[in-house]
C-alpha cells in the first residue's frame, strides 16, 4: 500500500540534535552552571566587594568543607543511598584526631591518620547496617548522626580540644602552594580523584549500575552490597578529611560546630544534578552545586541579609533548583 | 447510532523525540466490536502511536477523533475517563501493593465516612478474577508474583469497569498457550459488547487467531492495512520486514534446520564422551524438587511448562541466584556452590532474564554502559575503565543485533521495548559464554530480529556453548532445541528428544498433561 521507502534508521554517531534542547536534557550540569553565573552577576551588581579576587579566594576557602564532603555524598547518592551523618562524622573524626595529637606527642601525621580512620570506620558501619540488615540508609545514618555527635561530646566533655601544631596548620589550612591557599589545593585534589574514580574506573561504572537498577546489577555479577559499603566508607573518609581542614582552621576540634552542615552538602549534590533516586550524577555537577552554596552563603552576608533570612532564602533556592531539575525528566 | 462512525480515527499523526521521528504521518482506524492488530518491527512506532492515543505523549501534528470528535488527551487519566483502557508493554502495576489494591487503584469501594473498605476489596477482587478465569490470588503482593502473573493482573485491571476501547500492547509476551486463551476469551467477550480492541503483538499466529483487521507500521509510516481473512502469513511478514528482506524470515517459518542440527549433534556426541557443561543431580531447594538434567557442549536444551512451574528457578539456580540445598550442581564436571552470579559469570555462564526492566537493564544508563556491565572485570586496565574497548563492543553488538538507536550513548529508557531486549542480549556477546541461559529470549522482539537471535544461539551452540532455553512459545522451543524437559511444580516430569515429538501439538499436550 505505502510506496514510500522508509528512511534508513539513524546511524551511530548521528548528531543532528538541537543543541539547546540537548543541553537542557543532558545529564551535564549546564543549567546549574548558568544559575551560578546568574548568582555571581546578581551579587556583583548589588555589592562592589563581592566581585574581587580576595573574595573569590574567600569563597573557595569557605566552600572547602562542603565540596569535599559533597564528593563523597555524590557517590552515596548515585548508589541510591543517603548519608545524613557526615557532619557528625566530621565532629567525631576531628576530636579524635585532636585528642590523639594532644596525648601522644604531637605527631600530626598519626593524628591525621586517626581522624581519617575514624571517619572511614563510621562509614563502614553505616554501610554494613544498610546492606547486611537491610535498614534504609536514611534511618541508619540518622541514627549515626546522633551516635557520632553524642560520642564527640562525651569524649571531649563538650569542651573544644585545642591543637598546637604548626605543621598540622600548615598542611591543612594555612599554607600555600604556588600562591594558592592550601584548602583550595585539597578541594582540587579531592575533586580530581573523585572525578577519576567515578567517571574513569570500573568501580564508578558499578556505582551507577547499583543505583540505577540494583537487581540488574546483581544479575550482571556486581556485588551491590560491597559497592554501597565502599561508597559509605568514601563518604566517611572525606568527612574525615574535612574534619582535619576544619580543625586546622579553628586551631581546635570543636564538637559544637558544623551542626546542620549535612544539609548544605546534600543540597550541593542535588543542585549539581545528581538524582536522589540514584543512577545519575556527575562530580563536576557537584562542584558547581557546592559553588552555588558557597556563593549564596558568602553573597547573602555581603549584601547584608540577616542570618535568619539567609536560611530561608537558601532553602527556597534549593527547592526551586530541584523543582527545575525534576521538570526536565 | 451511526454505524459508519469509527471509535478511533487517527489521521496523519506525527511525533518526534529529538532527532528520532517515531511517527511520520500515520493513519489508524478502529470500529466498534473490532479487534484491530497493530504490527511492525521493533521501533516501528506502535507503542508511540498508542501512547498518543492515551495522552501519555502529545502529538506534534495530526488529528485524533474519538467517536467522531476531535480530542486531545493531556494525560492517561483523561483517556481512561473517556473509556479507553490500556495494557502497556512494560507493566505499570504498583509492585508493593496487593493484586486487589492494584485492580481497584483510584476506584476503591468506599464505606461510611468515605473510608476505603479493605476487607471488601480483596473478596470483591477475587470474585472478579474467578469470574473472568484469571488464576491469580487477589491478596498476593504484586512484587511476589512471577512476570506472567503480573501480566495477567494488568490485563484483568484493564478489563474492569466501563470501557469502550481496549488497547493491549504485547499483552501475551510471557504467557504460554493455555494462559493466552484466558486473554483471548476475555477479548472476545468484550467485543460482543461493542468494545473495540487494538492489539499489538509480535506473535503472528495470534493475529490470525483473534483479529479482524491488521495495520502494519514500518519506520513510522503506514505499510498497509488488511482484512485478516484475506492475507497469508507470508504477505504479513513481507509487509512487516519490507522489501529486500525476504530471506531473513526463512527459519522462522520452517523447523527443518533445527532438526538437522539435532541429528548432527547426536552422531557426534555418541562417539566422544565429553562431560556435560552443566549437570544437576537431584538438586533441591525452596522451589525445586530433585531436578536432574545434563546439558552437553553444543546442545540446546529447552524447558517447557506453565507459568509458575519452576522453569525460571532452574535457570536461577544454575546462575548462583538460588542455593542448592540438597543434591549437586556440577559445572564442567566439578561440583560448585555459587552464592551469587559473580562467580558463575566469571566461569562463563550468561543469563538473559525474563524481566528486562527489573533484572536486565539499567534504564537510566546508556547502551554502552549496559553492554559493559557483566564484563567490567575484563574491561579494567590498571583500575581504569577501558572506555574505548567498551564502546567498540557496544558498537559491534548494536550492529550485529540491528538495534535501532541514534548511537551507543542513547539511554535505554529512550529505546523501544524490542530494542531494549536486543541490548539485554548484547550484554553477553563478548566474550562468548560457555553456558547460555535464556529466559524468554525473544519476548517483544520482531520477526527479523528473532531470526538474528536464533542465528546467534545456534552459532554459540556450534562453537561448543551449552544453551538452556525457556520459552512459552512452543514452536520456538521445538525449532531450537535438541532436548526438551517438561517442568511442573519444581520437578522435571519428562525429558524428550525433539525428534520424538509430533509437532507443536504434541509438545502442547505434554505440557498440559504434566499439570495434572
Ligand atoms: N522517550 C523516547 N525518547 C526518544 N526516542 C524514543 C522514545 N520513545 C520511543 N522512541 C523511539 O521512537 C521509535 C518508535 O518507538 P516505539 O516504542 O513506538 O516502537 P514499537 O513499534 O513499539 O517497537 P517495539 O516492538 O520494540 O515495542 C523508536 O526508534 C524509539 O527508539
Ligand atoms: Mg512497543
Amino acid at each position: 500500500m505505502s510506496t514510500t521507502t522508509p528512511e534508513a534508521p539513524a546511524t551511530v554517531g548521528d548528531s543532528r540534535v538541537n543543541p539547546v534542547k540537548a543541553m537542557l536534557k543532558s545529564d551535564r550540569p549546564y543549567t546549574v552552571f548558568a544559575a551560578l553565573i546568574v548568582l555571581v552577576v546578581f551579587f556583583s551588581v548589588l555589592s562592589p566587594v563581592f566581585f574581587s579576587a580576595a573574595n573569590f579566594a574567600n569563597i573557595g576557602r569557605q566552600t572547602t568543607l562542603v565540596t569535599i564532603m559533597a564528593v563523597g555524598m555524590t557517590f552515596v547518592i548515585i548508589s541510591a543511598e543517603i548519608d545524613l551523618s557526615v557532619a557528625s562524622i566530621l565532629k567525631l573524626s576531628g576530636v579524635c584526631a585532636a585528642l590523639f595529637m594532644q596525648n601522644f606527642g604531637e605527631n600530626w601525621v598519626l593524628g591525621a591518620v586517626v581522624g581519617l580512620a575514624v571517619g572511614t570506620f563510621i562509614g563502614l558501619i553505616n554501610g554494613l547496617l544498610t546492606t547486611r540488615l537491610g535498614i534504609p540508609s536514611f534511618l541508619v545514618t540518622l541514627g549515626m548522626l546522633g551516635v557520632a555527635k553524642g560520642l564527640a561530646f562525651v569524649i571531649t566533655d563538650t569542651a573544644p580540644v585545642l591543637i598546637d601544631n604548626t605543621a598540622f596548620f600548615k598542611v591543612f589550612y594555612e599554607g600555600t602552594i604556588l600562591g594558592l591557599p592550601i584548602p583550595i589545593i585539597w578541594t582540587a585534589a579531592v575533586l580530581t580523584i573523585g572525578g577519576v574514580l567515578l567517571h574513569f574506573t570500573t568501580f564508578g561504572r558499578k556505582v551507577y549500575a547499583t543505583g540505577g537498577n540494583a537487581v540488574a546489577a546483581r544479575y550482571s555479577g556486581i556485588n551491590t552490597s560491597r559497592v554501597k559499603i565502599y561508597c559509605f566508607m568514601l563518604s566517611g573518609l572525606l568527612a574525615g578529611v574535612a574534619s582535619l581542614i576544619f580543625a586546622a582552621q579553628a586551631h581546635a576540634a570543636r564538637p559544637d560546630f558544623a551542626d546542620g552542615l549535612e544539609l548544605d552538602v546534600i543540597a550541593a549534590v542535588i543542585l549539581g544534578g545528581t538524582s536522589l533516586f540514584g543512577g545519575r550524577g556527575t562530580i563536576i555537577g557537584t562542584f558547581i552545586g557546592s559553588l552555588i552554596i558557597g556563593v549564596l552563603n558568602n553573597g547573602l552576608v555581603i549584601i547584608g541579609v540577616s542570618s535568619s533570612w539567609q536560611i530561608a532564602v537558601k532553602g527556597l533556592i534549593i527547592i526551586l533548583a530541584v523543582a527545575f531539575s525534576a521538570r526536565k525528566r | 447510532m451511526t454505524e459508519a462512525k469509527p471509535l478511533i480515527d487517527m489521521r496523519d499523526i506525527t511525533v518526534s523525540f529529538g532527532v528520532v521521528r517515531a511517527l511520520r504521518g500515520v493513519n489508524f482506524e478502529l470500529h466498534p466490536g473490532e479487534v484491530h492488530a497493530l504490527l511492525g518491527q521493533n521501533g516501528a512506532g506502535k507503542s508511540t502511536l498508542i501512547k498518543v492515543l492515551s495522552g501519555v505523549y502529545q502529538r506534534d501534528s495530526g488529528d485524533v477523533l474519538i467517536h467522531g470528535e476531535q480530542t486531545q488527551f493531556k494525560s492517561a487519566q483523561d483517556s481512561r475517563e473517556s473509556g479507553i483502557a490500556m495494557v502497556y508493554q512494560d507493566l505499570s502495576l504498583v509492585p508493593t501493593m496487593t493484586v486487589a489494591a492494584n485492580l481497584f487503584l483510584g476506584r476503591e469501594p468506599h464505606g461510611p465516612l468515605n473510608l476505603i473498605r479493605n476487607r471488601g476489596l480483596v473478596s470483591k477482587a477475587q470474585a472478579y478474577l474467578d469470574e473472568q478465569g484469571f488464576p491469580v490470588k487477589a491478596n498476593a503482593s504484586v512484587d511476589s508474583l512471577p512476570f506472567a502473573y503480573r501480566q495477567l493482573t494488568e490485563i484483568a485491571k484493564a478489563l474492569m469497569g466501563e470501557i469502550k476501547i481496549l488497547v493491549l500492547d504485547e499483552p501475551t509476551s510471557a504467557l504460554s498457550a493455555g494462559e493466552e486463551e484466558i486473554l483471548f476469551e476475555a477479548v472476545e467477550e468484550v467485543t460482543k459488547r461493542g468494545v473495540g480492541v487494538v492489539y499489538v503483538t509480535h506473535r503472528l499466529h495470534e493475529v490470525f487467531r483473534i483479529s479482524d483487521r491488521v495495520t502494519v507500521l514500518r519506520d513510522g509510516l503506514n505499510a498497509g492495512t488488511f482484512e485478516t481473512a484475506d492475507i497469508t502469513m507470508e504477505t504479513l511478514v513481507q509487509a512487516i520486514v519490507g522489501p529486500g528482506h525476504e530471506k531473513m524470515t526463512q527459519s522462522t517459518l520452517s523447523f527443518e534446520e533445527g532438526q538437522r542440527r539435532s541429528a548432527l549433534l547426536d552422531a557426534s556426541s555418541e562417539q566422544v564422551d565429553v562431560p556435560p557443561v552443566i549437570e544437576l543431580r537431584d538438586v533441591t531447594n525452596d522451589r525445586l524438587n530433585r531436578v536432574r538434567l545434563k546439558v552437553r557442549p553444543g546442545e540446546i536444551f529447552g524447558l517447557a511448562g506453565m507459568v509458575g512451574s519452576g522453569r525460571t528457578e532452574i535457570l536461577e539456580t544454575m546462575f548462583g541466584l538460588r542455593r542448592t540445598v540438597e543434591g549437586e550442581l556440577l559445572y564442567q564436571g566439578e561440583a560448585v556452590a555459587w552464592r551469587s552470579p559473580a562467580p558463575a559469570i566469571r566461569s562463563g555462564v550468561a543469563l538473559i532474564p525474563e524481566d528486562r526492566h527489573l533484572q536486565g537493564l539499567v534504564l537510566s544508563d546508556t547502551i554502552s554502559a549496559n553492554v559493559a556491565l557483566p564484563q567490567l572485570r575484563g574491561l579494567t586496565k590498571f583500575g581504569m575503565f577501558a572506555r574505548r574497548e567498551s564502546n567498540r563492543r557496544a558498537k559491534s553488538a548494536v550492529s550485529e543485533l540491528n538495534v535501532k538507536a541514534p548511537g551507543i550513548v542513547t539511554k535505554l529508557e529512550d529505546l523501544s521495548g524490542g530494542n531494549q531486549q536486543k541490548v539485554v542480549f548484547g550484554k553477553w556477546l563478548t566474550p562468548e559464554p560457555k553456558l547460555l541461559l535464556l529466559d524468554e529470549p525473544t519476548v517483544g522482539v520482531d520477526v527479523g530480529a528473532r531470526d538474528e537471535i536464533y542465528g546467534i544461539i545456534r552459532r554459540f551452540a556450534q562453537a561448543g556453548c551449552a544453551v538452556v532455553v525457556i520459552s512459552s512459545d512452543l514452536v520456538e522451543l521445538e525449532m531450537l532445541c535438541d532436548n526438551i524437559a517438561v517442568v511442573h511444580d519444581g520437578r522435571i516430569i519428562t525429558t524428550v528428544h525433539t525428534s520424538e515429538i509430533e509437532g507443536e501439538e504434541g509438545l502442547h499436550q505434554l505440557v498440559q498433561e504434566s499439570a495434572r
